[in-house]
């Protein structure tokens, strides 16, 4: 190749952060499967729900929409952006994107951002279809919180998926545990509840991750006057972020050896 | 009055009294090197001798216990990413996002050394690998030999000073492995400085002006193939595997012992 200048100055961030977004970007989009995951689920639950009279069951179309969305945000972080961090890992692909002159935050915050846009996209096409087939009216302003607060669920299970990523170093044993976290969590967030599985599970489900999401979610879908559930949802949400990405920041390795 | 001379430019690479550990285990201990301008240097060591962890500190990879290491007269540890920007890293294994276009690499790599190649200037260095038909391919559908290839042309894609290639012609056919020599060859031609690791002594000696022996984490031996070899040829230990004239291979085997490493 023509030589085009010896490489000798630090180059400029700009340029690294969009080459890097860039290539994330179009990473996520030739692995159909991460695609898939961010939109399809959450699409099927609100056409399933449409259905007979699941819809009054399940506690009516916020909570539907809600419950979709949440489901979209744990599928496609937990198993999306968590697995193809710690394959990428297992291969060396974070090593050699380490050798370059770009800071490491930069090379994790690229998909990191990435991935909440893409969430954030999947959070308006699941809101537009929910309202429509479950005849759900949504303002400008509500549309607003949606995103605002699908990016909190976003960064709430990232933040999750980051720590597993931590805390363990083979990729096999990523696979599995954040598989059964996601059944875990969709379990006690879901039918704990709705308070089938009794008082002190519907408790503890209200705060898992999903419960807290739900929640919020719910009460935008739903018009509901801001409470002190909202409020103690919200700091569940903002505690799970800090703890858990502290615990993904503080331990991650680059290198699964 | 005097002429006023300009200051030599400092070397590619100054390594000086290099220890790396992994918690209580020493994998690196004392190690010194310099390397010229347009040099290439061959580290040859068995298995687990420290070739890839002395790589690995100078890449800012690893942390070294102590020592200095400078490239083009910068502190690797002190200034880090100014140090990276002065160097070309192909490591063991290739590995690039799988699922990226390999043009898609090319910009991407390019981006992150500040430069902004346009589209002809990515067919002009796929030509030059012969990758130009397989320009829009994914990473993964390439061959291990394109792959390798491909490697090589990320890691001088800002025409680097020093160029470390971590056993780059491990797992490739001969034909590859001579494209891949003249391309080094091509390097020292540019004034480019190489380290290089290898297991094989027909590269160091075909391609390295310098070679160091490593086993243990120490440097055994330093000099050009030649002067290696003028300089064990009666050791002992050299003379018991020599079958005819020495070679390096002798002096190798010779210096790190026979036992197969893991």
């Amino acid at each position: 190749m023509t030589s085009i200048s010896t490489g000798s100055a630090r180059p400029s961030p700009a340029l690294a952060m969009r080459s890097l977004l860039r290539a994330d970007f179009l990473v996520l989009l030739n692995s159909k499967t991460s695609g898939l995951l961010s939109f399809f689920p959450p699409v099927v639950i609100v056409v399933a729900t449409t259905f007979g009279k699941s819809q009054s069951r399940l506690g009516g179309p916020g909570l539907i929409i809600g419950l979709a969305l949440t489901i979209g945000l744990i599928i496609s972080c937990l198993l999306g952006y968590t697995l193809a961090l710690a394959h990428d890992r297992e291969i060396g692909v974070l090593q050699r994107l380490r050798v370059t002159p770009a800071p490491t935050w930069m090379i994790l915050s690229s998909r990191l951002i990435v991935q909440v846009v893409i969430n954030l996209v999947a959070s308006i096409v699941v809101v537009i279809v929910g309202a429509i087939l479950h005849g759900l009216a949504i303002t400008a302003g509500q549309y607003l919180l949606v995103l605002a607060i699908a990016t909190l669920g976003a960064a709430v299970f990232l933040s999750i998926g980051q720590a597993l990523v931590g805390l363990v170093r083979s990729t096999n044993a990523i696979n599995a545990i954040a598989r059964l976290l996601m059944a875990v969590l969709m379990i006690l967030g879901l039918v704990g509840g709705t308070g089938l599985l009794g008082d002190t599970l519907k408790t503890i489900a209200d705060w898992t991750p999903v419960g807290a999401l739900m929640t919020l979610f719910s009460d935008v879908l739903n018009h509901a006057a801001w409470s002190s559930q909202t409020s103690y949802a919200l700091l569940a949400c903002t505690g799970y972020i800090i703890v858990f990405a502290y615990i993904g920041i503080r331990w991650f390795r680059w290198e699964s050896r | 009055m005097g002429e006023v001379i300009a200051p030599a430019p400092p070397p590619a690479l100054d390594v000086t009294d290099l220890q790396v550990a992994y918690g209580s285990r020493t994998v690196v201990d004392g190690v010194s090197l310099t390397i010229s301008r347009g040099e290439i240097f061959g580290l040859l060591g068995p298995n687990g001798a420290g070739k890839t962890t002395t790589l690995s500190a100078i890449e800012g990879l690893v942390k070294a216990k102590s020592g200095t290491l400078l490239v083009d007269g910068v502190h690797v540890q002190q200034q880090p990413l100014e140090a990276k920007a002065r160097l070309g890293v192909q490591l063991q294994s290739s590995s690039f996002q799988a699922e990226l276009p390999i043009e898609q690499i090319a910009k991407l790599y390019g981006g992150l050394y500040g430069m902004k190649l346009s589209n002809e200037q990515i067919q002009e260095g796929m030509r030059d690998i012969g990758l130009e038909q397989e320009r829009g391919k994914r990473f993964k559908q390439l061959s291990g030999g394109q792959q390798q290839r491909l490697a090589l042309f990320v890691a001088t894609i800002h025409d680097p000073l020093l160029l470390l290639l971590d056993e780059p012609t491990a797992g490739l056919d001969p034909q590859s492995r001579r494209g891949l020599w003249r391309r080094i060859e091509r390097l020292r031609g540019d004034n480019r400085s190489i380290l290089l690791t290898t297991h094989s002594m027909e590269e160091a000696q075909a391609v390295c002006d310098r070679v160091a022996i490593i086993d243990h984490g120490t440097l055994l031996t330093t000099g050009t193939p030649a002067e290696l070899i003028d300089k064990h040829e009666h050791d002992p230990r050299v003379v018991a595997e020599a079958h005819g004239a020495v070679t390096l291979e002798d002096v190798f085997i010779g210096l790190t012992g026979s036992e197969i490493r893991d």
